[in-house]
């Protein structure tokens, strides 16, 4: 057990104290602090509102109408929020071509004049009818732009026909007020102040952080079980460690250093929470800005669930990574080989898109009790849903089962791998590996 | 059970396609210095692996220090210096010695005391805190050698531990295994350098392409090669003394070096003869003495030439 953990500290030590580590420790909050500072300082700088001129070409009051609507449009609540357009109008009954035309020469040029327009909508009295309004701009590709722009005229479009339909405007503009959505979410029973929004934040932040610490420590396993193949100290290892001893040592050592990397993050997360008005302070944002900044609460049991899924997941792909730098003996056939590993990984967090989708559906069941993705689902899934205890630790055992299966299988080919040099074996020499004895 | 270091009954290995050690007996006693020799490839490293159980034979067994374990459990008490040198390039020595010792079972704050004094003894002092990358080959090969010494071990394994090295540096090494041998303890070293391993083993085993040729002490193979060789010196005419060693009447075997030869009487003929031969050619001969064959030349005699260069495929194993 000692030689066992003279591998974990070396694993450890070494790693913590590079320069690497430093960095990486320091710029990862750096970079997840401007991820969440950067859309407070932007909404604080952001100069006004779009540019976009609406080339009317209908009749009657539409123009007018949608003008007003787009005027109207505010960023954020719409008592407080800016206004999101600037609007001009032209009137262009009859010649709407030739203005989209010398408008068109305006827009997307790298050095427009001032003021000019990002885009223009053309009203006529068929987009009316048939619903489809054009809209030529540089911005076309930002969904999000497009998304409020449509949500801005859907209304007015609507209104519009009721009008020519003879309704009341007054019982129209009733129908057609906007819904907001105001979401809070309950867990166990009790209203945890969080909303919609930061509930699938903190989902998505830690379905991102397993999903880079697999990937980033996962290599790093890999690639130290190639420098010791390479500089061939493995032999003296070998010749003091059986390979199952060397695999675990090493897996538990970077991954502890994966957790102590975690745990800095946590603790200045914390930090920062608790001190969140003197650190805006620092940046010369007032203390409302901190209310723009939705910090979700992380209820301890899911943080409990996350930690043992992260220790599942790292468990299983570390061990897949410490077989595939096994099996290699140059860096450029890691590239190669560690391509089925990365799938797996990658596979995971895709699969966080369907299960916020349909965090109860059939298919996120069925992900949880595959071993390779269930890390990933099942946390998600805890922290956006009601998620049954049943359902839980039928999930955790069968990513248990899954997680010592292909540590046996991993550490079979490890065994075999680590004093074998030259070409990468095949899938029918590592089967063979696997089976001797 | 027996009271040798290191014994190995009937042992085999096969790897994919060909047998790299067949049916290997051998017993190495306990104390003194034994010299693993072969050619290349012959199967040495192999057989090492086997020892220290990073590799497992294929049939036979292998007992080690009495049969207490295999060479992994007994890591605390075996050291082992392989011929791939390597180390983490990015340690510091100090701590890697420290590493090295503490898989053997050692506690850090003894590792750390014994590997300053040793350190301090092979001339790394300065070196204590740099990187193992700082660091020139030589000096690599001689902390990588400290590790394998670290914990004191009883039986010391070292494959080629002389090779790559200054000749300063080979004595440093060759004094520090004496000195083990010295102490009780014994020492397994592979080499197929004859004269390192005829100035040091007290006895030896020679293997070739997987199978022992022959083992024994020194003195005993010696003898067994009987007392009829010349060692020749001359420093007239080569040429002239290569066409008199030529006659198969008088000389059975030439080991010529040039100005100097080894040679083996062949049956029936008398060293005088040989002598006179010499003479009257006018060799200019300074050296004519009646020695014990060397290592080499029972080497070459057992192996043969042929075997002295292992087929390709076996090396990548051995």
């Amino acid at each position: 057990m000692r030689k066992v953990f003279a591998v974990i500290r070396r694993e450890f030590v070494t790693r913590v104290r590079t320069r690497a580590f430093v960095i990486s420790t320091i710029l990862g909050p750096l970079f997840m602090g401007v991820l969440i500072f950067l859309p407070v300082f932007l909404a604080g700088r952001e100069t006004g509102a779009k540019p976009i001129v609406v080339v009317d070409a209908a009749s009657g009051d539409f123009g007018d109408l949608m003008v007003t609507a787009l005027q109207e449009s505010r960023i954020g609540p719409s008592s407080t929020g800016r206004p999101r357009y600037s609007v001009q109008r032209v009137l262009a009954m009859g010649r709407a071509q030739l203005v989209a035309d010398s408008l068109t020469a305006l827009i997307g040029r790298s050095r427009g004049p001032e003021g000019a327009p990002v885009g223009f909508v053309v009203l006529t009295d068929d987009a009316l009818a048939t619903g489809a309004v054009a809209y030529f701009g540089s911005n076309v590709g930002s969904l999000s732009d497009m998304e409020s722009l449509r949500g801005t005229m859907r209304p007015v479009i609507q209104t519009e026909r009721l009008v020519q339909e003879q309704v009341d405007t007054a019982v129209v503009r009733r129908a057609t007020a906007p819904i907001e959505l105001q979401t809070s979410k309950i867990t166990e029973g009790k209203l945890t102040g969080e909303t919609g929004t930061s509930s699938f934040i903190l989902a998505y932040a830690m379905t991102f952080i397993l999903y880079i610490s697999l990937l980033l420590y996962g290599i790093q396993v890999m690639s130290s079980v190639l420098e010791e193949k390479t500089s061939r100290i493995m032999e003296v290892l070998s010749s003091s460690l059986s390979p199952f001893q060397l695999m675990l040592g090493k897996v538990v050592g970077v991954g502890s250093v994966g957790l102590f990397q975690l745990g800095i993050w946590a603790a200045a997360a914390l930090y920062l929470t608790a001190n969140l008005v003197p650190v805006l302070h620092l940046f010369h944002l007032s203390a409302d800005a901190a209310a723009d900044i939705s910090v979700p609460t992380i209820p301890p049991t899911l943080l409990i669930i996350f930690l043992v899924f992260f220790l599942l997941g790292f468990m299983l792909y570390a061990s897949l990574y410490a077989a595939v730098g096994a099996m290699c003996s140059t860096q450029q056939d890691t590239q190669q080989a560690q391509q089925p590993v990365m799938i797996g990984i990658v596979a995971g967090f895709m699969c966080m898109f369907p299960v916020l989708n349909d965090p109860s559906g059939s298919l996120a069941r069925t992900l949880s009790l595959i071993p390779f993705v269930a890390p990933f689902v099942t946390p998600l899934r805890y922290s956006i849903a009601p998620l049954p205890p049943g359902e839980l630790l039928l999930s955790m055992g069968a990513t248990l089962v899954g997680v010592l299966a292909i540590i046996w299988l991993a550490s079979r080919i490890y065994r075999v791998g680590i004093l074998a040099y030259g070409k990468r074996p095949t899938f029918k020499e590592l089967w063979s590996w696997v089976r001797t004895a | 059970m027996s009271q040798a270091a290191i014994l190995l009954q009937h042992v085999t290995k096969r790897f994919a396609g060909h047998t790299a050690i067949h049916d290997l007996s051998l017993e190495v006693p306990r104390g003194g210095i034994f010299g693993l020799l072969g050619p290349n490839g012959a199967g040495k490293t192999t057989t090492i692996r086997m020892i220290l159980h990073v590799i497992t034979p294929d049939e036979g067994t292998i007992t080690l220090l009495g049969g207490e374990g295999t060479g992994r459990e007994l890591a605390h008490r075996v050291g082992y210096l392989p011929e791939e040198r390597g180390l983490y390039k990015k340690m510091r020595v100090l701590d890697h010695l420290i590493f090295l010792a503490e898989i053997r079972s050692l506690s850090r704050a003894e590792a750390r005391r014994r590997s300053l004094q040793w350190l301090d003894r092979l001339g790394l002092h300065d070196w204590t805190n740099h990187k193992v990358e700082d660091l020139s080959k030589g000096m690599q090969q001689k902390v990588q050698f400290i590790g394998a010494l670290l914990h004191e071990p009883e039986l010391v394994i070292l494959d080629e531990p002389f090779s790559g090295l200054d000749p300063v540096n080979s004595q440093v090494m060759k004094d520090v295994v004496v000195e083990i041998a010295r102490g009780g303890r014994t020492v397994l070293f592979s080499t197929h350098i004859m004269e390192q391993a005829e100035k040091m083993c007290d006895r030896v085993a020679i293997i070739a392409r997987g199978e022992k040729i022959l083992d024994g002490s020194l003195a005993e193979i010696k003898a067994g090669a009987g007392k009829r060789h010349v060692a020749l010196a001359y420093h007239r005419d080569a040429a002239r003394a290569a066409r008199v060693l030529e006659d198969r009447k008088l000389v059975a075997r030439v080991d010529d070096y040039g100005a100097s030869a080894e040679v083996e009487l062949a049956a029936g003929a008398d060293s005088d003869e040989l002598l006179r031969s010499l003479v009257t050619s006018g060799v200019g001969l300074s050296r004519f003495e009646i020695v014990e064959p060397s290592l080499q030349s029972i080497f070459i005699d057992r192996v043969g030439r042929d075997a002295a260069t292992a087929p390709a495929t076996e090396d990548a194993h051995a």
